[in-house]
């Protein structure tokens, strides 16, 4: 009985409710990502041989077909690369001649690198200018800070990108990005040179959201009978300020940077483009591009994965932040 | 005051890390051109070859029988004189002496006649078998090749051009090692390829025409032009081929710049076997409404030449011979009305504006002007693939296309215009005239007669607005200040960096 009981527990415990839905989220990513390729006019054949696909004869169409796996049924073709993708076979990119696995493991950490160091600085200056704002409220630091805010979200990242970009090869004669990708194990300087403008704007882009965020929690968090009794009691307003106020507003803030570091993973597709990193968005982008459909599925389910797991985490962090959150 | 200092100390931390403090990059070593490409190779089989790069980074590499020089004429490439019999139906070529390829194997006639079959087999998936379709058999012996061919078809001399026509070593084309291992003959040597990043090539010593002055050439991949550009400011990238007008624009005297005339052509492509374009007043209405001039004017910066079908320089057709060489607004509306559409009528646009960087102007330009005379143009904006798909299978009423030209223009229409072209049903038209036109430009031998022909060929295409050409966009080719010597080549091609040097 004692056995059922746990076995109850742990099958409606939050956790594994959570996990099951992540994986029926991801099985419906799997089905919506294959079925859109599908949908869309073109294949694997338009998309490498462009217009010259006209002067194939039927008998190399057929043999293409089979050549590129899309002669067969597409509940087959689904089975095919789903059961392969979970055995860790991730497919074959023909028009780089490697599997598509080989051309993760590089692509992902440029991305990963990148989302990281976009969401540290987006976090360290979203909180640093909320605080700022929400100090004193209605103030002019608010106004400025609110200004900011407002700013980063409306200043599209390819704006930026480019201006960024363009000022300093033209002034400065500088764009890092133009030579060879340096991974920071091979050359860490040269990747520190390389990754700081890309993270500089995707910084802004997550200091907008959490600066406001902060600023909005903080405001709730500052009139709470708790802040006023420490206040009262002769606590440092610094202390209050971060031990209760900050601490008790985090939720929010850890909510919208999970958010905000997911999108990032997706969204740095136009700064990765713009500075020539060689990361998953680029890599997603040209496989649309050219119909590679093991590709597109393959890393759309790492993204998907990432994604489901960050939020999971961000679930796991709420516990820690918060122990009435169970 | 600590918060200050705190938030002072955490400004200073972003600052540092967002790096403020500049260093800059390594340069690269004297002799070493970096080339910038938007989109990253996509195969190293040569005979296959279709997207702009995966031509010009091979190009270096391979070696094809002739060569299209600077004014567009065939000059000697691995094969030094040629001549046709009487008839047109066999073609012999006599191939340079001493030449090797990248291993050290000698080339001879036996490694054409390989690559030749491999581009015939449908098996090996041949960029341009239609364009040497007409090979009946090869004989070969020596440094002697014969081409037997089922038709007299001078125009295949021109055709032997190119990186889709290289000539592969028989021993790698037998061992399957075509796209796995890259062994040309060409003045650059292949080193490796880096999938998304960049492919490195170095000098070719035992270059039939002599060492390269460059020690290597590294295509590298910059996926925006205007990021491109930024590189060539810094100092990164010393070479790159531009095809925005607006990126041109803005290359500064820092800079050398080589505005090209190229073979390649912007048309709106009607096809004229769907309904309302079945009706030659109509497609006669669209060419008249369309003022070829504007267009170049507000689509690319007036950076382009209008044209007619043919933009081959030895048979290029006569823009002011068409029906309504400048707009003409009441004849435009006149033949609207002719054809049954007094109160004008709506057409649909397929535009790939990823395609080639005027195409998203063209069409605006063309939607403005097609109104003052009573037609509604919708343009259905498509990704590359879709258009590509959709265009392969008609399905289309009129579209937008960047189509690329030839030096013959046999090959250049052929596939398009002819009953039995394999891209026939994209063209949407052909006519018993046009057909026995073709044959005629693919037997003739002589230039006088292949003029006239060629001029008849325009005229029955223009006076029916088969489609609606528009103009020939310049390219751009943009180098450093150091470097020197380069010949653009209006077919794109980047050959002529073997000649380049680098002070």
């Amino acid at each position: 009985m004692q056995g059922i009981s746990t076995l109850r527990r742990l099958f409606f415990s939050s956790t594994f409710i959570r996990i099951a839905s992540a994986i029926t989220t991801l099985f419906g990513i799997s089905i919506f990502v294959f079925l859109v390729l599908r949908v869309i006019p073109g294949n694997t054949i338009t998309g490498a041989f462009g217009i010259e696909t006209g002067a194939l004869n039927p008998q190399q169409i057929a043999e293409l077909r089979h050549y590129y796996g899309i002669d067969q049924p597409m509940i087959m073709q689904y089975f095919s690369w789903i059961s392969s993708f979970l055995s860790g076979n991730f497919g074959y990119s023909y028009a780089t001649g490697r599997s598509v696995f080989a051309l993760t493991k590089v692509a992902l950490p440029v991305t990963i690198e990148l989302a990281f160091i976009g969401t540290i600085l987006g976090v360290i200056m979203g909180i640093a200018i909320g605080m700022f704002s929400a100090r004193k409220p209605g103030s002019f630091r608010d106004f400025g800070g609110q200004l900011f805010g407002l700013l980063a979200l409306a200043i599209p990242g390819f704006v930026l990108s480019t201006a960024i970009v363009t000022i300093m090869a033209n002034k400065f004669h500088y764009f890092p990005n133009s030579l060879e990708y340096m991974a920071p194990w091979k050359d860490p300087w040269m990747n520190f040179q390389q990754m700081m403008f890309p993270g500089l704007v995707l910084g802004i882009a997550v200091a907008a959201p959490v600066m406001r965020t902060t600023r909005s929690a903080l405001l709730e968090t500052i009139d709470k009978d708790f802040v006023r009794t420490a206040l009262g009691k002769g606590v440092p307003a610094r202390k209050v300020q971060f031990k209760h106020v900050l601490r008790n507003s985090l939720i929010p803030i850890v909510t919208m940077t999970g958010i905000q570091f997911g999108y990032l993973l997706g969204g740095a597709v136009i700064v990765e483009k713009i500075f020539a990193m060689p990361g998953m968005g680029r890599q997603v982008l040209e496989a649309i591009t050219r119909r590679e459909y093991a590709t597109v599925q393959s890393s759309v389910m790492v993204f998907a994965i990432m994604f489901v797991t960050i939020n999971i985490l961000t679930d796991l962090v709420y516990r820690r932040v918060d122990p009435r959150i169970k | 005051m600590k918060l200050r200092k705190k938030l002072a100390v955490v400004g200073v931390a972003t600052a540092l890390v967002a790096g403020v403090v500049l260093v800059a990059p390594a340069q690269a070593a004297s002799k070493d051109l970096v080339v910038g490409i938007t989109l990253d190779i996509d195969k190293l089989d040569p005979q296959g070859a279709t997207s702009f790069s995966t031509v010009r980074a091979l190009g270096l590499v391979y070696g094809s029988l002739v060569e299209v020089g600077p004014k567009l004429q065939i000059r000697p490439g691995l094969a030094t004189s040629w001549g046709f019999n009487a008839t047109g139906t066999q073609l012999r070529l006599h191939l340079r002496k001493g030449v090797k390829f990248q291993d050290g194997t000698p080339f001879d006639a036996q490694d054409v006649k390989a690559s030749l079959e491999r581009i015939l087999d449908p098996a090996s998936k041949a960029a341009a078998r239609a364009n040497i379709a007409t090979i009946k058999s090869i004989t070969a012996s020596g440094l002697d090749v014969t081409l037997n061919l089922t038709i007299p078809n001078v125009p295949i001399l021109a055709a032997l051009d190119g990186v889709n026509m290289a000539m592969l070593s028989k021993k790698d084309i037998a061992a399957g090692n075509i796209g796995k291992t890259v062994n040309g003959t060409g003045p650059f040597k292949y080193v490796s390829w880096d999938a998304g990043q960049s492919v490195k090539l170095i000098k070719n010593p035992t270059y039939w025409g002599g060492a390269p002055k460059l020690d290597s050439v590294t295509f590298r991949v910059i996926p925006t032009e205007a990021s491109i550009l930024s590189a060539l400011n810094a100092g990164t990238v010393q070479f790159a081929v531009i095809t925005s007008p607006l990126v041109a624009k803005q290359v500064g005297s820092n800079l050398t710049m080589y505005k090209t005339p190229g073979l390649a052509y912007m048309a709106l492509q009607i096809n004229a076997r769907q309904a309302p374009f079945n009706n030659l007043n109509v497609r006669l209405a669209l060419q008249c409404a369309i003022s070829r001039a504007e267009v170049i004017k507000t689509a690319a910066s007036g950076d382009g030449s209008v044209i007619g079908p043919i933009t081959s320089p030895a048979y290029k057709s006569d823009p002011k011979a068409r029906p309504c060489p400048e707009a003409d607004i009441a004849k435009a509306k006149a033949y609207l009305t002719a054809g049954g559409y007094p109160n004008g009528l709506t057409i649909k646009t397929m535009v790939a504006p990823t395609q080639q960087a005027t195409i998203a102007g063209i069409g605006q330009s063309l939607k403005s002007q097609l109104a003052k005379a009573g037609i509604t143009m919708e343009l259905d904006v498509v990704d590359d693939s879709t258009y590509v798909s959709r265009w392969l299978a008609a399905d289309f009423g009129t579209a937008i296309a960047n189509n690329g030209g030839k030096i013959d223009p046999d090959t250049m229409y052929t596939r398009y215009f002819t009953s039995t072209g394999n891209l026939n049903k994209v063209a949407g038209y052909s006519s018993a005239t046009l057909d026995s036109l073709f044959i005629q430009g693919k037997s003739s031998g002589s230039v006088t007669q292949r003029t006239a022909i060629y001029k008849a060929i325009s005229a029955e295409l223009e006076n029916n607005a088969a489609w609606v050409w528009l103009f020939a966009p310049l390219e751009y080719r943009v180098t450093a200040k150091n470097v020197t010597g380069f010949i653009p080549l209006a077919t794109g091609s980047l050959l002529e960096l073997r000649k380049v040097d680098m002070n």
